[in-house]
């Protein structure tokens, strides 16, 4: 009984030249990630800081978000709240149909693609242009992004360059990513020019003087806000940060983390409206005050959205982003998707080898790889545990309790290595796929121990 | 005595979901964490002017520096001798052919070559430069094709911790920082300058003393 994200990871390992150069592309990535924290001698001391500065803004949340929205409206920014995705969607699209808004361009935001935003706004006749390359890419291709930091990193030069033949009648077989990404400049330069409303995320919220904070490198959120009279934030809860001193904390630490860059190219500060023009926010929960009250988990909201830990994840480089089920993959997707649902997103905790390193990379020190052991304790009473492997852990659990059954075992495992094939890797083992077993050794160490054969002696220090 | 029972329900079903939002949130959190000491007294650099022109470089920017006595003028024309609209608001600046800020709108400054604008404070560690909006319309420091951003090179800090006890936004409620130009690695992490702002930006360090 494989989980969906084991069948999809499969499929995804097929094509072993994709797989190659997704896996070392992304730890590209990640090396330079390295190379830019070990530039900092404080890093460690800035993940300290970061991990404590939300854990502290999640804790007196209602009163951060109580000071934001106040200081917001000050501003002269219309704040709406929204319980789930639904309302969320609905207010959006209250806002665009009094207006009478026919364009909408956006710029990335992981929270509108939770809330399904753009399928609901399309169905309503709303014209939605994503503007940042990789999320216009796949909103061609009517596809979700595979990372979220790096939406379209699953595609080929030679797929987006045929794509963009179709779609933006570039030169016939041109590929070259200059090439394509100047032709969607042009492109979205006339999109963002004749856009009526524009719409953002948000990276950061600034409880103390009400800021949104939009961090980007094409510069698409800015060049949307700068034009349409309506620029719309979508926001997420658990944004909020207290002032401007922890501010100075994550900026040094997103781009860094997210792309191994010292900062982005573009670290917008919106405070009021343009001049004569409007500007709303909508502070969305979904869920996220559940997950406040699933004791340890409140870890998870302490997520900027860098990516760092797919980046490093050894099943994320080698599966795709979708191979799991959540629309946010990798250490950080499992967790989100078990805040969201556990029945419906447990599948996921089988992409985890519980090799940690996203706790190491994790810039506000999220215990990723602590909190998907810790959901995966919690399967068997929702029904969710692999059958088979509960009966092997039962059978482990009583062997490793009778030390004598358990030597003659031992005794006995080196005949495993004459045991046929078909009775070690078949359907009930999922352990023996793409998996040799070790061979083992003719002799036990005990044995060995006991017969004095293990030489003590060199390994003495002196 | 009833009547105000009755009122307290009818409160209740109205309930806005901001009320509801923050009600969940008092009743769910349990443990309430201090705000850690935060003591940003890190890495005086050496030199910030030659952390920042490294960084600046390392990010696809440029870093000018403009000599004693000499005309930024002269600098401009010859680092971007093919630009024929250029716009800035800066007096000084007599090699912009318009001032922005008497555009109607925005959509006036698709075309524009290049843009000279004024920063506030550039930060060592990332090349970056702060500027609290000061065109009529923020769509000039991404819409032209290039940027050259004045600065002070005596308004250099060590870190961002440092620019943000300094920064301010004024009257017209935006600021940004900018390092270096805008770019994507969109298609195969292949990075390519130029997605939608600038394609190239210049930062030219002056000298007040």
């Amino acid at each position: 009984m494989s989980t969906q994200h084991a069948q999809e990871a499969a499929r995804f390992i097929a094509n072993k030249k994709q797989e190659q150069w997704h896996n070392e592309t992304l730890w590209q990535v990640r090396r330079k990630r390295d190379r830019l924290a070990m530039d900092i001698p404080e890093w460690e001391v800035l993940r300290e800081w970061a991990s404590g500065i939300k854990m502290h803004t999640l804790s007196h949340l209602d009163r951060y978000l109580e000071r934001f929205a106040a200081n917001a409206e000050a501003n002269g920014v219309k704040v709406h709240w929204a319980k789930d995705g639904e309302e969320h969607n609905e207010i959006v699209y209250g806002i665009l149909k009094e207006r009478g808004v026919k364009k909408l361009v956006k710029s990335k935001s992981m929270l509108t693609e939770e809330c399904h935003l753009n399928p609901f706004l399309i169905r309503k006749g709303i014209d939605v242009v994503e503007s940042d390359l990789g999320e216009r890419i796949l909103q061609f291709m009517d596809e979700p992004p595979s990372h979220i930091v790096m939406p379209a990193i699953h595609l080929k030069r030679e797929e987006i360059g045929e794509l963009f033949e179709e779609k933006l009648h570039t030169e016939k077989g041109n590929s070259d990513p200059a090439y394509l990404t100047h032709a969607a400049r042009q492109h979205l330069r006339n999109e963002f020019l004749t856009a009526d409303a524009a719409m953002t995320g948000a990276n950061f919220g600034v409880a103390d003087t009400g800021d949104i904070v939009v961090c980007t490198n094409e510069g698409n959120a800015d060049m949307g806000t700068s034009f349409a009279p309506l620029h719309i934030v979508s926001m997420g809860m658990e944004k909020l940060v207290p002032d401007y001193q922890a501010l100075g904390v994550f900026t040094r630490l997103l781009a860094r983390s997210a792309t191994g860059q010292p900062v982005t190219a573009y670290t917008s500060h919106y405070r009021k409206p343009r001049k004569g023009c409007e500007m709303h926010l909508v502070i969305v929960d979904n869920g996220r005050s559940r997950a406040m009250e699933m004791g340890d988990h409140i870890r998870t909201l302490k997520c900027i959205r860098c990516g760092a830990c797919m980046n490093t994840c050894p099943v994320y480089r080698r599966s795709g982003g979708y191979a799991y089920t959540y629309f946010i993959p990798g250490p950080i997707g499992i967790n989100l998707g078990m805040l969201r649902s556990a029945e419906t997103y447990a599948g996921n905790l089988s992409a985890c080898s519980l090799c940690c390193s996203c706790n190491n990379v994790c810039p506000v020190k999220i215990d990723l790889a602590d909190r998907i052991y810790a959901w995966r304790q919690s399967l068997d009473p929702i029904g969710k545990a692999d059958k088979i492997k509960k009966g092997i852990s039962k059978g482990m659990k009583y062997l490793f309790s009778h030390p004598s059954l358990y030597r003659t075992s031992l005794k006995l495992a080196p005949l495993l290595r004459y045991m046929p094939r078909f009775l070690l890797y078949n359907n009930l083992n999922s352990w023996g796929k793409g998996r040799e077993l070790p061979v083992f050794a003719k002799e036990s160490f005990t044995s060995m121990w006991k017969k004095g054969k293990v030489n003590t002696h060199k390994s003495k220090r002196s | 005595m009833e009547k105000r029972e009755g009122q307290h329900t009818q409160i209740k079903t109205v309930m806005s979901s901001k009320d509801e939002i923050l009600t969940r949130i008092r009743q769910t959190v349990r443990t309430r964490y201090d705000m850690p000491e935060i003591k940003p007294d890190f890495m005086a650099y050496g030199d910030k002017t030659a952390r920042f022109i490294e960084v600046s470089e390392s990010v696809g920017g440029r870093v000018v520096i403009a000599g004693k006595g000499e005309d930024i003028n002269d600098i401009i024309r010859s680092l971007y001798p093919a630009a024929k609209t250029i716009a800035s608001n800066i007096p000084e600046i007599t090699a912009a052919t318009f001032n922005p800020d008497e555009t109607e709108t925005p959509y006036a400054l698709d075309g524009t070559d290049l843009a000279v604008v004024r920063g506030e404070t550039g930060v060592a560690e990332n090349g970056a430069v702060w500027i609290a909006q000061n065109v009529k319309e923020k769509a000039l420091y991404f819409i032209a094709e290039y940027l050259v951003i004045l600065l002070d090179a005596e308004k250099i800090v060590h870190n961002m911790h440092e620019a943000y006890r300094q920064i301010q936004l004024n009257d017209y409620g935006f600021g940004l920082f900018i390092s270096g130009p805008s770019k994507t690695a969109d298609i195969e992490q292949a990075l390519v300058t130029g997605a939608h702002g600038a394609k190239g930006v210049t930062v030219i360090l002056t000298s007040t003393v």
